[in-house]
């Protein structure tokens, strides 16, 4: 049974090497102490400190393997004096040493080297190697010692012992996808922008769209937040794919795509959406062979026909499409609505298949006579559909027929209600309401700030703290809401804040449409019953989180069909992996994990953000830049681009800001 | 369940986007900046040093040597100081025992696998490696690692050293963010990191550019290794022959002979020809007075006077005096159409001069080229585009009937119009450019009674693509319209000259009218030309019945640009010095003067004559500075000042849109060849000069490859080859002249004709 022996992780000492079992003091950190279920880990060592899980390690020889990994990495970089040369020499010195052949001069030498490469690093990764080997140098002082002092190699020196390591950032940590997001800022600084792009195109084929609309929970784990704010990470990601476009460069794949394979195998993808294109690319880029199947006349699932143009251009997304679609393994069959029949023959004939269709039915409100055919019931999604095959596709016709000078309420609170109100606004709607449940804050923590000003801005009447009662209709025509107010009412015990309802608080709003956005749910009708597959609690389909098979071998299930409503990028992220596992099970018919991805998992349970840490060397006050927006009279009418983005020059001062955080960490199984 | 995860809010209210007045103190002194300026910039503007290994002041900071670093009160660790931007307040220092060691161990690093064989290496005595070992006391070698084998590897202009390279990563900075050529990539790979370029089969004498501001003797220049010790070479201050830009640059010299082009790199760039192209003297010319009086008994005969456009603003003064005292006609076809261009431009916009410079053009965010195949036309304005692109993310839209490949990568949107139709293209442009601007009468009028729908089906210029452009200039602002020689020889030149007037005065956009020829814009300005030429013809490097030739075959020898002292007016609309590089004893066109009853001791005293209603300063040669000060501001010579003119705005109708069909030529000199000067130089020597097309035109003029043809244009008769070129499309072969010697001062036309081929 593994424990942790030694441990200097995050400033922590623990030392339980005299100690009896029962004493041990315990980890604060979820540092890696096995390496599979079915593997135990010797040790991990990484930028913040080391850790010690069996008695036996050769601890000059981790220091030593630590440092060739760093050379190994920085094979792939040596982009400044200190970490190119520094690491180059920390290696060989500690070789020497455990070769038996070192000197106490080599010590003061490795200790000085260090102290420079830690000051004057470009990157943290350079700043944070020698950490954990002075470490080690400190606490195992006698053994380096006895080395140097006996002319004799470290214990194990020439044994057979796997190291295995991984290069990460706060940031990239945090990010769904785990974009290399220090090497697309970096690009950027250098202004290589297809270098940029190349590095977000590894993990995200989605650079346009991503660079956008992206939510950005990689900005809460950016360390930069420790010294002033977080970098604009999001929107740097736009400059590398407006570069290609732009200059209408060949598509910059993160490497040459292989051939086609000839061994027959294929893959089947249920929807077209960020999950689906993901997932195809990554397949094709291998020289997978690969079959979309699309309900809707369009490619790009939500994104195209839920996320409005004035947000999201069409034509940029487009790009991120075809980047797909051109690849030659890509086939997709657009108007095909798979249903179970269906499934069952695809399932059949394709040697893995990916479920991927999304959640596109709008939840109820869960008001009193709510009903789905009343004229004015009108649910997000379909709303959206409409809005969006109008004016990106001219398929349908203009919602403004509809909503045209129209009172519209909206119930919800998250972004799909934004667009709803929003979108309602551009379509000439009388009067905009949006009824949520909770507070002003929790709204923009659910969006985001500029998205709620800005829909402030453009008229929009935000009731807080209201939930409809009852829902009135007239001649098979909503006419009416009863609506009930809450209050936040604090717990006295200091626990979680109630909403209870106020007593006499009810009024009624009188509309033309009622839009609930409050949730989505997948839609399951095209899953064969007798296949009985595991689902979640709230009824998407189950898998470990990790490899994303569904409880039936070879079939696979991503994005919000998996996960439910969530993000673009947490879509990209789990068909990136996913694809990654289909590959494999292509190959070998099993379901594995590669060294890097189940490192990646174990670098998410242990947190690679430390909100508390000390940032140095590193000038402090710098104002995160901006990008324009139009004004309020210029976009409220329109579909006009709101976020005209960075200009190059404030894309470069921005990136300037990035301290590029990589840090590299290793386990010895 | 939470529908997002989202930070949104917490971070919105620091939005500061435009610079702020801060004060800061370094090493005590109390400096003002601005929140824009890195701390090495306020430094320096504040002549504190600091050093550095891999900053270069025209690029954006690198940041890869890590020695600038300096500390800052209040704030632990280091701070790298090029590319750090500070608050107000800060309180800096950049000595100290601390930074000195960190500056020391990195000092020690480079030296790691540098080896250190300074007796042998070319760049020892200008070596940054080799000063800064000496200046940080670093003797020992006391980290060191296992070396490798890396052989030196030839890529034409220049010789990249694996071994010497020290990955500071300014040559690669240059090939992209300044030539643009691209050729260079960082191949990363820790301790065996080098530099790789990835066009070697296109010799690139851009790289030159590259060499130029290498600190090592990593990359030089191929030709000059091991042919003298830096030390040993006089640097003689000159303005380039070549083209219009007229960069500054120094002949480096020893006994009569210029050993290389070096220049003011830290701040300025020039191109392959003005770093490569430097020997092209009239070299061991002696006084020949027989000569010598034929030539007087020539221009006693003459009423015309003939000239090129490679002459210095002194020399065209004399020969504007000449006219002034003799009545002769002078001509300058390289200059003429510019000269009337420029003044139909003036009537409307109210200035002499067009109010772009380079600098102004690479700040841009949106560039309209129109009339120019530029990238060949002026490398120094393509460069400035390229900055303006890659620092601005500049929208560049490309106006041309020809694609030019070599500049996909700056161009955002290329406009293909129809050969001849540039007038009715300008129309449009200034129609689009021009909406919602307030307008004299006459000129809204105009612009309301083009027929939009018709011009744009002659130009194949459509309605969509003009409102692309104007779409993605939105919001933005400063443009430049680049306008080049395409339209000072139009048919229709004084129309076009008047839109763009028009565009100057009245639009968002600034206006760079590119000078078609080294000093074009010079002789403009001081010259009153003639269109043709009379019974007797003096040509002054060019051809005539009297030939007075730097070329050293005419009637009588005159001294190369690069052997005489006196001024070029460049495109930045500045009088630039130049001085003698290598000797002459010839005689010269003021010896000329002299003799025909001016009276004048030295060329250069003519310097402080030159026309001051036109621009030019009351200033003697001597008196003008040549240098670039601290912070990268140029003191060359001085800046033109702009007049005033009565404005006048009368357009005409647009005229009928002339029908080009079948095989046509364009007069273009490709990549590094300008003129008869570049031609002669032995980097620029080409044995065989190629009428180069697509199998289009091939096709439709009824050639092959390898053809012999001959046709003549402009009076000239052309012998060529024809050469397939698989870059090109459509029916417009590149048609050179560069090898025509003193026949292209004759060049006046169109640029574009159609081809008849000779039987
Ligand atoms: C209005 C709105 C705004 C949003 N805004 C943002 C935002 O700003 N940022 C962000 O990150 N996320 C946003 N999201 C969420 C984001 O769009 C989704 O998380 C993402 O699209 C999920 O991708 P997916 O591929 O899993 O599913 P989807 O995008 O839903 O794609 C599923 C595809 O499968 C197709 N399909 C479904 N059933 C079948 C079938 N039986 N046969 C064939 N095809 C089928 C569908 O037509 C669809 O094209 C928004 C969502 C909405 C609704
Ligand atoms: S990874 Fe960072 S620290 Fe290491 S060599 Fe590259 S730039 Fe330097
Ligand atoms: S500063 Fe850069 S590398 Fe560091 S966490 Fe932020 S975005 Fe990532
Ligand atoms: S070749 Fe010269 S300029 Fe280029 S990286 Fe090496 S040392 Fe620097
Ligand atoms: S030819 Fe023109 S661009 Fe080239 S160096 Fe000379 S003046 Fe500059
Ligand atoms: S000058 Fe700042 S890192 Fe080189």
């Amino acid at each position: 049974m593994a424990g942790v022996l030694f441990s200097t992780w995050r400033g922590e000492f623990i030392d339980n090497r005299n100690k009896v079992i029962d004493e041990w003091t315990p980890s604060a950190f979820a540092l890696p102490e096995n390496y599979t279920a079915h593997k135990a880990s010797k040790a991990f060592i990484g930028w913040d400190g080391v850790a010690l899980f069996d008695n036996d390690i050769d601890v000059v020889r981790l220091a030593k393997e630590y440092a060739a990994q760093y050379q190994v990495y920085s094979e792939a970089c040596g982009r400044c004096a200190p970490g190119r040369w520094g690491g180059r020499i920390l290696y060989d010195l500690l070789d020497k040493i455990a070769r038996g052949e070192g000197s106490y001069n080599d010590i003061d030498h490795l200790k000085e080297v260090s102290e420079t490469m830690m000051v004057t690093s470009k990157c943290e990764i350079g700043r944070t190697v020698p950490k954990p080997i002075l470490d080690l140098m400190e606490h195992f002082n006698d053994v380096f010692s006895d080395l140097i002092d006996n002319h004799k190699p470290s214990k194990h020196y020439n044994a057979e012992v796997n190291y295995i390591a991984k290069v990460t950032a706060p940031c990239t940590d945090m990010c769904p996808a785990h974009v290399d997001i220090p090497a697309y800022i970096e690009g950027v600084r250098d202004l290589q922008f297809s270098d940029s792009l190349s590095a977000t195109r590894q993990t995200m084929p989605l650079a346009h769209t991503c660079g956008r609309v992206c939510p950005h929970p990689c900005e809460d784990a950016c360390r930069r937040a420790n010294l002033d704010s977080p970098v604009s990470i999001m929107e740097l990601k736009r400059l590398g794919a407006d570069y290609e476009t732009d200059h209408a460069l060949p598509w910059q794949h993160p490497y040459d795509p292989k051939p086609l394979r000839n061994d027959g195998k294929k893959v089947a993808i249920i929807g077209a959406g960020p999950a689906g294109l993901t997932a195809a690319y990554y397949l094709a880029l291998e020289g997978i062979k690969v079959d979309i199947f699309e309900e809707l006349p369009v490619l790009g699932g939500e994104v195209a026909v839920g996320v409005p143009q004035y947000r999201m251009p069409i034509e940029k997304y487009n790009k991120d499409i075809e980047l797909v679609t051109s690849m030659e393994a890509v086939t997709v069959y657009t108007n095909h609505r798979v249903d179970a029949v269906r499934l069952k023959e695809i399932e059949a004939e394709y040697d893995a298949t990916l479920l991927a269709f999304g959640t596109r039915l709008s939840k109820k409100v869960g008001a009193e006579n709510e009903k789905h055919d009343v004229e004015g019931y009108w649910g997000a999604i379909s709303m959206l559909d409409k809005v969006n095959l109008w004016h990106k596709y001219r398929i349908g016709s203009p919602a403004e027929e509809d909503l045209k000078d129209k009172v519209v309420v909206c119930v919800g609170g998250g972004f799909t209600s934004m667009d709803v109100v929003r979108c309602s606004i551009r379509e000439g709607a009388k009067k905009v309401i949006m009824l949520y449940r909770r507070d002003e804050k929790t709204i923009i923590g659910n969006t985001t700030y500029e998205e709620y000003h800005e829909a402030v801005e453009e008229g929009v009447e935000f009731i807080f703290h209201s939930a409809v009662e009852r829902i009135y209709d007239e001649n098979g025509k909503i006419t009416k809401l009863l609506v009930n107010r809450f209050e936040l009412v604090p717990d006295p015990n200091g626990g979680r804040a109630q909403l209870l309802k106020v007593e006499d608080g009810d009024f009624e709003i009188e509309c033309d449409y009622l839009i609930p956005a409050v949730s989505q749910a997948a839609d399951l009708q095209l899953l064969p019953s007798e296949w009985e597959l595991a689902m979640t609690s709230w009824g998407t389909l189950l898998t470990n989180g990790k490899d994303y098979m569904t409880s039936r071998e070879g079939l696979f299930a991503a994005g919000d069909c998996e996960y439910g409503p969530m993000t673009i990028v947490n879509a990209v992220g789990q068909a990136k992996r996913a694809a990654s596992v289909m590959v494999r099970y292509l190959d070998t018919g099993k379901i594995s994990l590669s060294n890097d991805e189940i490192m990646e998992d174990h670098l998410k349970a242990l947190k690679v953000y430390d909100k508390k840490e000390k940032v140095s060397g590193w000038m402090p006050g710098i104002a995160r830049k901006s990008s324009e927006k139009l004004g309020v009279d210029e976009r409220k009418d329109n579909n006009k681009e709101v976020n005209l983005g960075f200009t190059g020059e404030e894309a470069l001062r921005e990136a300037e800001r990035c301290m590029r955080c990589y840090y590299i960490s290793m386990v010895a199984v | 369940m939470l529908l997002y995860i989202n930070g949104g809010g917490i971070i919105m209210d620091i939005k500061q986007n435009k610079s702020q007045k801060i004060n800061v103190t370094i090493d005590g002194k109390v400096c003002e900046a601005t929140t824009d300026d890195t701390i090495l910039r306020i430094a320096r503007n504040n002549g504190i040093y600091i050093p550095t290994m891999c900053y270069l002041t025209k690029v954006e900071p690198i940041a890869s040597c890590r020695m600038c670093v300096v500390e800052v009160e209040g704030i632990e660790g280091a701070i790298l100081s090029c590319q750090s931007r500070t608050t107000d307040g800060a309180v800096i220092n950049t000595k100290s025992k601390y930074i000195d060691k960190q500056r020391q161990n990195i000092m020690k690093l480079y030296n790691v696998n540098h080896p250190l064989e300074c007796g042998v290496c070319d760049k020892s005595g200008e070596c940054e490696l080799q000063n800064k070992t000496l200046e940080f006391n670093v003797n020992a070698q006391s980290f060191t690692t296992k070396d490798m084998f890396r052989p030196v590897e030839n890529w034409g202009f220049v010789s990249y050293d694996p071994a010497l390279c020290i990955m500071c990563e300014k040559c690669v900075r240059v090939a992209n963010e300044i030539t643009g050529n691209e050729a260079l990539q960082i191949n990363t790979g820790g301790y065996k990191s080098r530099i790789l370029n990835v066009k070697k089969d296109f010799n690139d004498s851009s790289l030159g550019e590259s060499a130029a501001v290498c600190p090592v003797g990593a990359l030089v220049s191929t030709n000059f290794k091991y042919t003298s010790k830096a030390w040993e070479l006089d640097k003689i201050p000159a303005t380039c022959a070549h083209c219009s830009s007229g960069c500054s640059l120094y002949y480096e010299v020893k006994n009569d002979k210029i050993y290389r082009v070096t220049n003011d790199f830290e701040f300025s760039s020039l191109c392959g020809a003005g770093r490569f192209g430097f020997d092209f003297a009239n070299e061991n010319v002696n006084k020949d007075t027989q000569a010598f009086t034929n030539a007087i008994t020539a221009f006693k005969e003459a009423d015309t006077i003939r000239f090129s456009a490679i002459i210095t603003n002194e020399e065209a003064l004399i020969l504007q005096k000449f006219k002034e005292k003799y009545k002769y006609r002078l001509v300058c076809d390289e200059a003429y159409g510019y000269q009337t261009f420029l003044k139909a431009f003036g009537n409307v916009s109210g200035e002499n001069l067009y109010n772009a410079n380079l600098k102004s053009l690479s700040n841009s965010k949106g560039i309209i080229v129109l009339g120019s195949r530029i990238n060949d036309d002026n490398p120094m304005v393509k460069y400035h585009i390229t900055m303006a692109s890659k620092r601005n993310s500049a929208r560049v839209a490309y106006m041309h009937p020809i694609e030019d490949g070599n500049i996909s990568n700056i161009v955002t949107q290329f406009i293909k119009y129809e050969v001849g139709s540039e007038e009715g293209v300008t129309a449009l442009l200034a129609n689009a450019l021009l909406q919602n601007k307030e307008l004299p009468g006459s000129l809204r009028d105009f612009l309301n009674d083009l027929d939009i729908g018709n011009i744009s089906a002659e130009s194949n210029v459509g309605e969509e693509e003009l409102s692309m452009l104007m779409q993605s200039l939105d919001k933005k602002e400063g443009f430049t319209l680049v306008v080049g020689s395409d339209l000072y020889n139009h048919p229709r030149a004084v129309q076009i000259a008047k839109l763009i007037g028009a565009i100057q005065k009245y639009s968002d956009f600034d206006v760079l009218l590119v000078p078609p020829a080294t000093n074009a814009l010079g002789i403009a300005l001081i010259c009153t030309l003639d269109d043709e030429v009379g019974k007797y013809t003096i040509g002054y490097n060019a051809v005539g019945d009297f030939e007075l030739s730097c070329l050293g075959n005419g009637d009588l020898d005159m001294p190369a640009l690069n052997q005489q002292e006196g001024t070029l007016t460049t495109i930045d609309k500045r009088v630039a010095p130049t001085n003698v590089a290598l000797s002459y004893n010839g005689y010269t066109l003021n010896d000329i003067a002299n003799t025909l009853g001016l009276n004048a001791k030295y060329t250069i005293d003519y310097t402080s004559m030159l026309p001051s209603k036109s621009g030019f300063k009351v200033m003697d040669f001597d008196e003008l500075p040549f240098n670039f000060d601290m912070v990268g501001v140029e003191h060359r010579g001085y800046l033109l000042s702009t007049k005033s003119i009565k404005n006048i705005d009368t357009f005409e109708e647009i005229d009928e849109i002339p029908t080009y069909d079948g095989a046509i030529i364009y007069r273009c000199n490709e990549a590094n060849q300008f003129n008869m000067l570049t031609n002669r130089t032995k980097a620029f020597d080409q044995n065989e000069v190629c009428l180069k097309g697509s199998a289009q035109f091939a096709n439709a003029a009824k050639v092959k490859d390898g053809d012999e043809i001959s046709y003549v244009v402009d009076g000239i008769r052309y012998k060529r080859k024809f050469k397939l070129d698989s870059s090109l499309k459509g029916t417009i072969a590149l048609h050179p002249n560069y090898d025509i010697r003193l026949s292209s001062a004759l060049v006046s036309s169109y640029r574009f004709s159609h081809l008849t081929l000779e039987q």
